[in-house]
């Protein structure tokens, strides 16, 4: 009995903890999302409530004048189609370093891995030099292009990869089936969470992209993303924090509608998860 | 075997004179005359939210208006800082298709543009056209001149002025703006009198403020007329000890609590946080605007450091720069673009709208104008202070010129945080700023 009331005064605890971190985590999206109904006026006001959720100006500005429409498509698409790409060349780099032997193997490995240390900045003008040898500037292609190989989640997959006995790979072939569907059938229901997590994680990454769709998309500002829109949103001469939160609100929305619904897989695939190894 | 090798080489510069030759005729295009043919030019510029509808809107009426069939296409490329690496960027992989006519700049990009190789500077246009340089006020003209070339033509002008609150100041018994930072501390003392909680004043220092103080001390930051004249190499601000001087001064503001060491702008001073605030001219309508009928605003020219120092402050804003596109007829299209935007209608129209100075002499006596310094007596310090600046100070033109505004705040920040010896601030500042420019010089020689 006694242990039991230590026991609830634990989770009470450490519920009340996370709670307060979740809400410090969670606040700047809710100022952001409330101060996006606030007038010019209503903002320089420390009140955190707008006085009317019905004021909706600044979505409308928001929309017309940084084209977000547009824009927030043009992020979808180059979002969506860039980390498709990415998982699926990470998940074959990742699955051959972890189940193939060939010679050289660590040393390409590791070779991958240092590209990490470079700062990304530094590629800016080599990798403008080779989009623009393949033809792909102002192309929704030459944005996606440099996404496609991360090496940091080819060498996240491959440590998941690794806890998974190598077995079982050998009982599938046995079975008659290649590695296509050992990878489809076994490797990635059983790597979900990190799958997923990645998913997520490379999805708002490509989402938030600014300077490099900036600079590939130079001559067509109708390929441009929705992060570029919402600079026009504020001027030197006149800082409208308010048109940019709602801004923010309207970019924020895909990737909120993406991790409810990569949410429930991430924990099944948890739960799967734990029963390997 | 020696005369196939003389008859090889022979058809070889043969080749290639006619390659050269190739080139050279493929870099002159389109010699004809504005009008004959439809044109179209690219135009990068960085005007965001309300100055964006109002640049869109010009664009339109030109392409609609002008008689040589000429069309602009306008591309928003983000922040003045992005345009420039953007252009950094297209010059270093030798792309020069993707430069774009005209381009909107502002001082970060002086440097890159000069250097680029791909310069069709307002000089050259001057030569090669007409020389306009009458038209423009000469401190905004001059404020765009590089080693004594002028790069571009003066669009977004403006200048650092004092902003302060008139009710709270009334309030602690002062019926004008403060003056110096003497002034600023007598006005602490006069609030705190009166019971008025807020700061008197906030700001950290960064490249441009050091300028409009330095410059009222009568020197530069950097040598070369603060780099206008060629690259800067040293620290004049050092040598002739004014930094030190200035740093010293600075300190004492602080220490008597007139300033706090941070920056307290436009929203802080909206809400009642801060009596006297210091913001680019640029500002003014934003600022009547957000404030409204909660108190009054009053406008009054940049705060001086001490009695000695003279008024003024450096002119910024942006100019429009033009490329070398080897077509003479979208360079000659490119200009009366050029003409357009910094003519007398647009200026005039853009400053009434925005807040900026027109830098058309015609415009800045345009009726229109003249209408809105009347209804609103705050617009009217900025283009005195401007008209009266004098041509010496200069804004600072460097190479590594974010890196610099920030090693700027940071060192003087760090002195009052620190409570450092203001020899010693100096000396780190100047060292940081030095090691700047020499890395600079190493990587661009």
């Amino acid at each position: 009995m006694k242990r039991k009331k230590k026991d609830f005064l634990f989770d009470t605890l450490v519920t009340l903890i996370a709670s307060f971190l979740g809400i410090i985590i969670i606040f700047p999206l809710i100022y952001c999302f409330l101060s996006s109904f606030k007038t010019p006026s209503e903002f320089l006001n420390p009140k955190l409530l707008p006085s009317s959720f019905l004021y909706l100006d600044n979505f409308k500005n928001a929309l017309e004048r940084g084209n977000l429409l547009r824009y927030t498509l043009n992020s979808f698409i180059i979002a969506f189609i860039g980390t498709v790409v990415r998982m699926v060349l990470s998940i074959l780099a990742a699955y051959a370093f972890t189940f193939y032997d060939f010679k050289g193997k660590n040393f390409f490995f590791f070779l991958i891995l240092g590209t990490m240390m470079i700062p990304g900045d530094v590629l800016l003008v080599t990798n403008y030099l080779t989009v623009s040898k393949l033809h792909l500037l102002n192309t929704y292609l030459g944005v996606m292009i440099v996404s496609f190989v991360s090496a940091s989640q080819m060498f996240m997959l491959r440590q998941r990869f690794k806890t998974i006995p190598k077995d079982m790979r050998e009982a599938s072939s046995m079975d008659g089936y290649g590695d296509l569907w050992f990878i489809l059938k076994v490797l990635l229901p059983l790597s979900k969470p990190v799958v997923t997590t990645l998913f997520v994680q490379s999805f708002i990454n490509l989402w938030n992209a600014y300077l490099w769709p900036l600079i590939v998309t130079a001559s067509s500002p109708e390929m441009r993303t929705v992060m570029v829109g919402i600079t026009r949103l504020n001027s030197w001469e006149d800082e409208n924090y308010q048109l940019v939160m709602a801004g923010v609100c309207i970019s924020l929305i895909p990737s909120i509608i993406l991790f409810i619904i990569m949410r429930r897989n991430m924990k099944k695939g948890g739960l799967d998860g734990s029963l390997v190894g | 075997m020696k005369k196939l090798f003389v008859v090889l080489l022979s058809l070889f510069l043969s080749f290639s004179l006619l390659f050269a030759r190739g080139a050279k005729e493929e870099s002159v295009k389109n010699e004809g005359k504005l009008g004959d043919e439809p044109v179209t030019i690219t135009f990068w510029h960085s005007a965001s939210d309300e100055a964006g509808v109002l640049m869109d809107k010009f664009i339109n009426s030109f392409n609609e208006t002008n008689p040589y069939k000429i069309t602009v296409k306008g591309v928003y490329q983000g922040q003045y800082s992005d345009a420039t690496t953007l252009m950094k960027t297209i010059i270093s992989a030798e792309n020069y298709k993707e430069l774009p006519d005209v381009m909107q700049m502002d001082a970060t990009g002086k440097v890159d543009y000069f250097s680029s190789g791909r310069a069709f500077t307002a000089s050259d246009a001057f030569r090669e056209y007409e020389d306009i340089s009458s038209l423009y006020i000469p401190v905004a003209l001059s404020n765009w001149e590089y080693q004594g070339v002028n790069l571009g033509l003066p669009f977004a002008l403006s200048t650092t002025i004092t902003f302060y609150n008139v009710d709270m100041l009334k309030a602690a018994g002062w019926d004008k703006a403060p003056d110096t930072f003497k002034d600023i501390i007598e006005l602490k003392k006069d609030m705190e009198k009166a019971g008025i909680e807020a700061a008197s004043y906030g700001t950290v220092p960064n490249t441009p403020l050091l300028a409009n103080w330095l410059g009222q001390m009568g020197s530069y930051v950097v040598n070369n007329k603060n780099g206008s004249d060629s690259m800067a190499t040293e620290l004049d601000c050092v040598e002739n000890g004014k930094l030190e001087e200035f740093l010293g001064e600075w300190k004492k503001l602080y220490n008597e609590g007139g300033v706090e060491n941070r920056s307290l702008s436009t929203n802080q001073f909206v809400s009642g946080e801060v009596a006297v605030f210091t913001s680019s001219s640029s500002n003014v309508s934003s600022v009547l605007e957000k404030v409204g009928d909660r108190f009054t605003v009053g406008t009054s020219q940049f705060i001086r450091v001490n009695d000695e120092a003279e008024y003024g402050a450096t002119v910024s804003g942006s100019c429009l720069v033009m490329f070398e596109s080897q077509d003479e007829l979208r360079k000659k299209a490119s200009w009366e673009f050029i003409k357009y935007l910094t003519g007398k209608e647009v200026q005039a129209e853009f400053a009434v709208s925005t807040g900026y100075i027109p830098s058309n002499l015609e415009a800045l006596e345009s009726q229109e104008y003249k209408a809105k310094l009347e209804e609103n007596p705050q617009y009217r310090v900025a283009p005195e202070q401007l008209l009266s600046t004098p041509k010496e100070m200069k804004s600072v033109t460097v190479g590594p010129s974010s890196d610099f505004y920030y090693a700027i705040m940071n060192g003087v920040s760090d002195m009052l945080k620190n409570n450092t010896d203001v020899k010693k601030a100096t000396e780190e500042i100047s060292s940081s700023l030095l090691s700047l420019l020499d890395q600079y010089r190493r990587n661009n020689i």
